[in-house]
This record gives C-alpha cells, sequence and structure tokens, in this order.
C-alpha cells in the first residue's frame, strides 16, 4: 500500500543521503556511493546499497541507521538490499566530499584517470593542513581500510589519507 | 648569540593562553616536550597494549559479521598507535626508542589492558566502557595545546564514537537473549566497571604533575572531573538496558545533578600500574614476544632496502 | 537449486572464510605494527568477502541456511576452503608464502570469473579482485624481502615454499563441478588459471632468488571432497564454539 507513506522517492533519497559515515562523520552514505537507489515498486520500498571494502563494519550501522529513519517516517514495507555490483569506487566521491575531507584533515583520494603509477608510494599528495606537497608514505594501512598513513615534511606531522580504490 | 630562555618561556605562555595550538617547529620547553612525549607514547603504548585482550576474542567472535567488527575495531586500534606513535616521533624521539621503553618496562600503557578477557561480552564491555573512557579524555585532549596530538584526537574520537555503540549494541543485544547471555553480560560489567573508572588515574589529591600540565594545557581537566563526566553518561545508558552496576553507593544526587560513587579500590590500582595486575606480565611477554619473533622479518627488510639502494647507486 | 553452483560458491566462501581466521591470529603478534595492520586489514577483505559468498551459497540453496549457518554449524567434511588455507601460520614467512600462493590463485580465478555468465557470481568476483590485487602485491613485496633479504629470512622463506608447496596441487584439482559450471561459462577455466599461476609464482620466487621445490608425487589434494589435513578441526573447534553451546543464543 502506498499509502504508508505519501513522500516520493527523491525525498526519502535525499533523507538517507544525509545519513554521515559513522567513522569519517564530516561525509555522508550518499557522497560516499554507498547508498544506490531508492525507489517504490508495488507499494513497497526497495533501497539498495553497496558496500566500500567487503570488510566495512559500517555497513551494519549504516543498514540500522536506515531502517531507523524509515520508522521515523512510518515506512513498514521495505526491502534493504546490499548489491556488489557495480563495485563501488572512490572515483564515485563528489569534489565537495572531497574539500569536506581535506579540511576535515583527510587528503582525498585522487581520480583513478590521474593516477599513472600502480605503486602507492609513487603517488605524491598535497598534505591536508598545509598544503605542501613535501609528503611521503608511512604505512599503505592505516586505521580502517579505506585509509593510508603520510607524514609532511614541512608542517612535520602524519596525516591519513583515503585511498583511492578503483 | 645569546637566547633568553626566560622569554621564550613567557612568549611560549602568552601562545598556550591566547589558544594559540604549539607546532612541531615551534620552539617549546623541554619540559614541555618532556611531558608530551611521556603522554603520547603511553597513549599510543595503550592503543597497540589494547589490541590484545580484545584480539583474543577474534578467532571465537559468535557470528561473522561480529568477527568483522572486532577485527575491524582492532584494526583501528592498531592505526590509533601507528598514528600517535608518528606525531610523536615528530618532538624528537623514534618510535625504536618509544617501542624499547615499553618492552622494557620503563614506559606505562593504560591500566585497563591488565585485565583479561573471560567471555565474549567482554568484547562488548571493553568497546562500551574502554572505549566509553577513552573518549571522555580524548575530547579533553582534542582541545590541548600540542597541535598535532590534538588534530589527532579529534578525529580518532569519532571512531572511537563508533567504537563505543559497537560495543554497547552486543551488550544491548545480548540483554535481550537468553538468560546465560545475560549473565555473561553481567559477569563483563562486574569485572570491567571498576577498572574503567581506573583508567582516568590517581584521585585529583594524589595526582602528582597536574598543576603543570593545566597551565601548558596539555591537561584540561582534573582526573575526577572527567571520571564524574564518564560516571553521569553512562550509568544511564546502564539503565536503559538492564544492566546493573556493581557499586552499592552509587546514586543520583538531584542538587548536583551528578551521580555519586563508591570508594575505588586504590590498592588494587597501584597494585596494577605496579606490575602486579591479572594480566600484566601477560601483556608484557607478548609484546615482548611478537618484537623477538619480528625480528629478522625487520632485519631481512632493512637488508633488502640496502641492497636495492646499493644497485639503484652502480 | 544448481548444486554445482552451491558447492562452487561455497568453496570460494570457505576459503576466504579460513584463511582470514588464520590471519585473525596474527592481530596484535606482527613483527612490525605496520605489519599487524596489513594482516589484519586482508583478513577483514576476506571475511567480507567470505560472508558475501556464503550468503550468495545459501541463497542458492534455498534451504534457509544463511552465511551465518554455513559458516558455524557444518563440520569439517562439509567444509571446501582449499588445504593450503588451514595451514598454521608458523612464522610470518609461511604466512607470507601461504598468502602469496592462495592470492594469485584468486587473481587469476576471479578475472576468469569477472566474465561469469551468472551475475551475482561475477559481481562478487569484481568486487573481490580489488581488494585482491592489494593482497597479492603485500604478499609479492614481502617473498622479494624476505627472499632477498638476510641469510636467515631467504632459508626460512625457502623452506616454507619447500613446505606449502605439497598443497598446490589441490589449486587447481578439477572435478565434474567444474566441468559442469565451465559448460554453462560459470566456472573459472582452472587449466587457465594453473598456466597463470605457475608463471606468476616462478617469476616471484625467482626474483626473490628463490627455488622452485621439484615436482613431487607428494601433493596433498581433497578440499574439494571435504578431506582435509588435521588442522581443520582445530580452527572450527575454536571458530565455532560459541555458537555451538549456546544455539539458542542470537549474537
Ligand atoms: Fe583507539
Ligand atoms: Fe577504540
Ligand atoms: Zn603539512
Amino acid at each position: 500500500m502506498k499509502e504508508q507513506s505519501s513522500l516520493e522517492s527523491s525525498e526519502i533519497f535525499q533523507l538517507l543521503y544525509a545519513i554521515p559515515d559513522p567513522e569519517v562523520p564530516v561525509i555522508t552514505i550518499g557522497e560516499l556511493g554507498v547508498l544506490r537507489s531508492v525507489d517504490w515498486v508495488n507499494g513497497q520500498l526497495n533501497i539498495t546499497i553497496t558496500p566500500t571494502y567487503s570488510g566495512c563494519p559500517a555497513m551494519f550501522a549504516i543498514e540500522a541507521e536506515i531502517k531507523t529513519i524509515l520508522k521515523e517516517n512510518n515506512i513498514t514495507d521495505f526491502k534493504l538490499k546490499t548489491v556488489h555490483f557495480p563495485a563501488w569506487t572512490t572515483d564515485w566521491l563528489s569534489d565537495d566530499a572531497k574539500k569536506k575531507l581535506s579540511e576535515y584533515g583527510i587528503a582525498p583520494p585522487q581520480h583513478s584517470s590521474q593516477i599513472k603509477h600502480l605503486r602507492p608510494d609513487e603517488v605524491s599528495l598535497q598534505c591536508p593542513f598545509c598544503n605542501s606537497d613535501k609528503t611521503h608514505l608511512t604505512s599503505w594501512f592505516g586505521s580502517t581500510a579505506c585509509k593510508a598513513l603520510y607524514f609532511c615534511d614541512n608542517c612535520r606531522q602524519p596525516f591519513e589519507h583515503f585511498k583511492c580504490h578503483h | 648569540m645569546e637566547v633568553n630562555i626566560e622569554q621564550l618561556e613567557k612568549d611560549f605562555q602568552a601562545k598556550i593562553d591566547a589558544g594559540i595550538s604549539i607546532e612541531p617547529k615551534d620552539w617549546m620547553p623541554e619540559r614541555y616536550r618532556h611531558q608530551l612525549i611521556r603522554m603520547m607514547s603511553q597513549h599510543a603504548h595503550s592503543e597497540v597494549v589494547g589490541m590484545l585482550p580484545e584480539g583474543n576474542w577474534i578467532t571465537r567472535a559468535p557470528s561473522l559479521m561480529r568477527k568483522m567488527v572486532l577485527l575491524a575495531k582492532v584494526q583501528d586500534e592498531a592505526g590509533h598507535g601507528l598514528y600517535i606513535y608518528s606525531a610523536t616521533e615528530t618532538l624528537g624521539i623514534s618510535r625504536d626508542e618509544m617501542i624499547n621503553q615499553l618492552l622494557t618496562g620503563k614506559a606505562k600503557y593504560s591500566s585497563i589492558f591488565n585485565y583479561p578477557t573471560l567471555n565474549w561480552a567482554d568484547m562488548g564491555a571493553i568497546g562500551w566502557l574502554v572505549d566509553g573512557a577513552a573518549i571522555v579524555n580524548q575530547t579533553a585532549l582534542a582541545k590541548c595545546s600540542f597541535g598535532p596530538y590534538a588534530r589527532a584526537m579529534l578525529r580518532i574520537c569519532k571512531e572511537e564514537n563508533f567504537h563505543q555503540k559497537q560495543g554497547y549494541q552486543i551488550l544491548a543485544n545480548m540483554m535481550q537473549g537468553t538468560e546465560a547471555q545475560k549473565q555473561m553480560v553481567q559477569d563483563a560489567v562486574n569485572r570491567f566497571w571498576w577498572p574503567s573508572l581506573m583508567m582516568f588515574g590517581p584521585s585529583d589529591k594524589n595526582s602528582p604533575n597536574s598543576d603543570e600540565l593545566m597551565r601548558w594545557k596539555v591537561k584540561l581537566y582534573s582526573n575526577d572531573d572527567l571520571r564524574q563526566r564518564f560516571i553521569d553518561r553512562t550509568v544511564p545508558q546502564a539503565e536503559a538496558i538492564g544492566i546493573k552496576i556493581p557499586d552499592d553507593k552509587l546514586k543520583w544526587n538531584e542538587k548536583t545533578r551528578h551521580y555519586e560513587w563508591g570508594e575505588i579500590n586504590w590498592d588494587e590500582f597501584y597494585a596494577v600500574i605496579g606490575g602486579n595486575g591479572p594480566c600484566n606480565r601477560l601483556r608484557m611477554k607478548q609484546r615482548n614476544d611478537a618484537h623477538k619473533n619480528g625480528q629478522w622479518v625487520r632485519e631481512a627488510a632493512i637488508a633488502f632496502a640496502e641492497k636495492r639502494k646499493k644497485n639503484k647507486a652502480a | 537449486m544448481n548444486k554445482d553452483l552451491f558447492e562452487y560458491t561455497l568453496r570460494l566462501g570457505d576459503t576466504s572464510l579460513i584463511l582470514s581466521q588464520r590471519l585473525g591470529e596474527w592481530c596484535g603478534h606482527g613483527p612490525m605494527l605496520e605489519e599487524d595492520i596489513a594482516l589484519t586489514n586482508i583478513a577483514l577483505d576476506l571475511l567480507g568477502q567470505a560472508k558475501a559468498f556464503l550468503a550468495y551459497a545459501g541463497e542458492i540453496e534455498g534451504k534457509g541456511r544463511n552465511e551465518d549457518v554455513l559458516a558455524f554449524h557444518r563440520d569439517a567434511n562439509h567444509f571446501r576452503n582449499l588445504l593450503l588455507t588451514e595451514q598454521p601460520n608458523v612464522d610470518f614467512g609461511f604466512t607470507i608464502i601461504r598468502q602469496l600462493f592462495v592470492s594469485t590463485w584468486q587473481h587469476y580465478l576471479y578475472s576468469e570469473l569477472t566474465h561469469a555468465t551468472d551475475k551475482n557470481m561475477s559481481a562478487l568476483a569484481v568486487k573481490s579482485l580489488k581488494e585482491v590485487n592489494y593482497h597479492l602485491r603485500f604478499a609479492s613485496d614481502w617473498t622479494l624481502r624476505l627472499g632477498d633479504g638476510t641469510e636467515e629470512s631467504h632459508q626460512r622463506v625457502q623452506a616454507a615454499v619447500n613446505e606449502l608447496w605439497n598443497y598446490t596441487g589441490d589449486l587447481f584439482e578439477i572435478d565434474q563441478v567444474d566441468e559442469a559450471l565451465l559448460k554453462l561459462g560459470i566456472a573459472a577455466d582452472m587449466k587457465k588459471v594453473e598456466a597463470s599461476w605457475n608463471k606468476h609464482i616462478r617469476q616471484v620466487l625467482n626474483d626473490a632468488t628463490l627455488s622452485v621445490p621439484e615436482i613431487n608425487n607428494f601433493m596433498r589434494t581433497g578440499s574439494r571432497k571435504g578431506v582435509h589435513t588435521e588442522y581443520l578441526g582445530f580452527i572450527l573447534a575454536e571458530m565455532q564454539f560459541l555458537p555451538r553451546a549456546y544455539p539458542d543464543a542470537k549474537w
């Protein structure tokens, strides 16, 4: 029954779009590209999401948050589905989201087309604190699967980098 | 050229009073540097030693989802350790030296990790209470005077928040489960409640270098203030899911708008930080073993890098 | 249901699950913090992949067994993971060589499966492949460092190659499941995977100054039929104990 909610699918999409990422709350699941689609199908709301990395632990929290918001809007007949195709890529991050990451202190991912070398230690990055490009990789794996650890030789402090994944 | 230390110190204090953060390249009193190295390395060590009690349960997590969440959490903690070691190095100490201090027992780490993890609900209790206490501490530290540390705390704290929610969720879920699960939860909280309160350190009347740290805004609130904050925000969470806090004296004071609580067993506290807690020796052995067993790997990496350098030069 | 597809999906899921379980044992005990994190990260990727493959297997089977039931309520003879994945960590060298062998296998296998006619299979293959590429790079880099590092590291890692080589025949066994699915365009052509695997492994070992063991007739196989080494029973005893001890509990 469509009566259960008078919200258009696009309105619900916007509501869910704004859910913050549980670990990097300056960006939303919409900006990240985790939220894929929201559609009414014969009175049932179909929502699809896709994980960043297969082992991303945030997916469970995101699912719970989606359910909470649907409940708040009296949407009880829904199907929340995780899809794996097309596979998530950092190329989906909007410029706006990248700017927010940088302001938060995390060097954003470069677009995959800009990465000529496969080796991460050859990727030169700008320090999110002082904008210097005198930086180097400390560890390809940081806290959370999506981040690497770098060091800025100019302002002499570590910073995190949201790795390009494509 | 004569450098006037007194003037430098004056300027330094003026900067701190004005709320301007101190950066690695700025001049700072040796004692400030020393205190920060002590605090930050202790923090990094805590993240790393803290991997052990939770790491215990990765292979035994009861569902794939819980296993995934736990693995990711422990990885986060390792990442925090790595980040903070790196930030501490900017103060002029190498990671090798810090690790050496840990392995020889010269450096401390949070006393909470000297308690054992005995049942699955401990994973919930640690996330809820230990990460919860860490959040209270780190939210304060995010305003500390040393820029790199404050900035690190800001982001790390968001991740600790996530851990705390996940821990709480483990417990909330078990409290709706079978009798056996509820017992596990209560048992875990009984064991972790008091040690969590001890995480804030000795009571203010026995806290040695507090004044200086406060003046430098390395520390912003007293141990007892932070402990109070933790208790006030945690007790209602316990009540919400039917957990009993193991303290008969615990009660809400309508006048002060704070909880009152019983006395911490300070003998236990000093025993644990003195190296005689239930798991001190085990944790040190585990860290030392990992270091020893990794020696040949680190040597190989260095030897390989040197060979490559030579080849490139040739 | 397509029994072959169920079986095939189970193999992929179990392989990732058991290797993840082994890697999880390293957590907190790595030779340095960076590698500790890396191993945990790989464990996490594999666990995520395992969960997705097992969930899909449960769906294909259609008997209401979800990924958790499959992971925690089957005995060893019903597991289909590669024998390599259940071999103990021993030391960092063994762990790296085991990872090199399995990640290389997964790399070529998933590359093939990205073209699978089964949509879910190809989606999971594309997703997993991206992550496996990092695992493979990590394992290859370390094989190089250890092989061409010090005298001790060379010896240790050569010992690992010699020992684990006995389980590599198991990677390429073909049975009627593979044959049936290959006809449907779902399974990977194992002959192709084997050729690519051999080429890459020989290249890496050679670059790392390591020698490739002689072909021997003591290849241990059997994972396709659920005949495992003694290690798997212990892994499962540890992994499954909570759901088995408390069958009514939800976690
Ligand atoms: Fe942490
Ligand atoms: Fe944490
Ligand atoms: Zn910088």
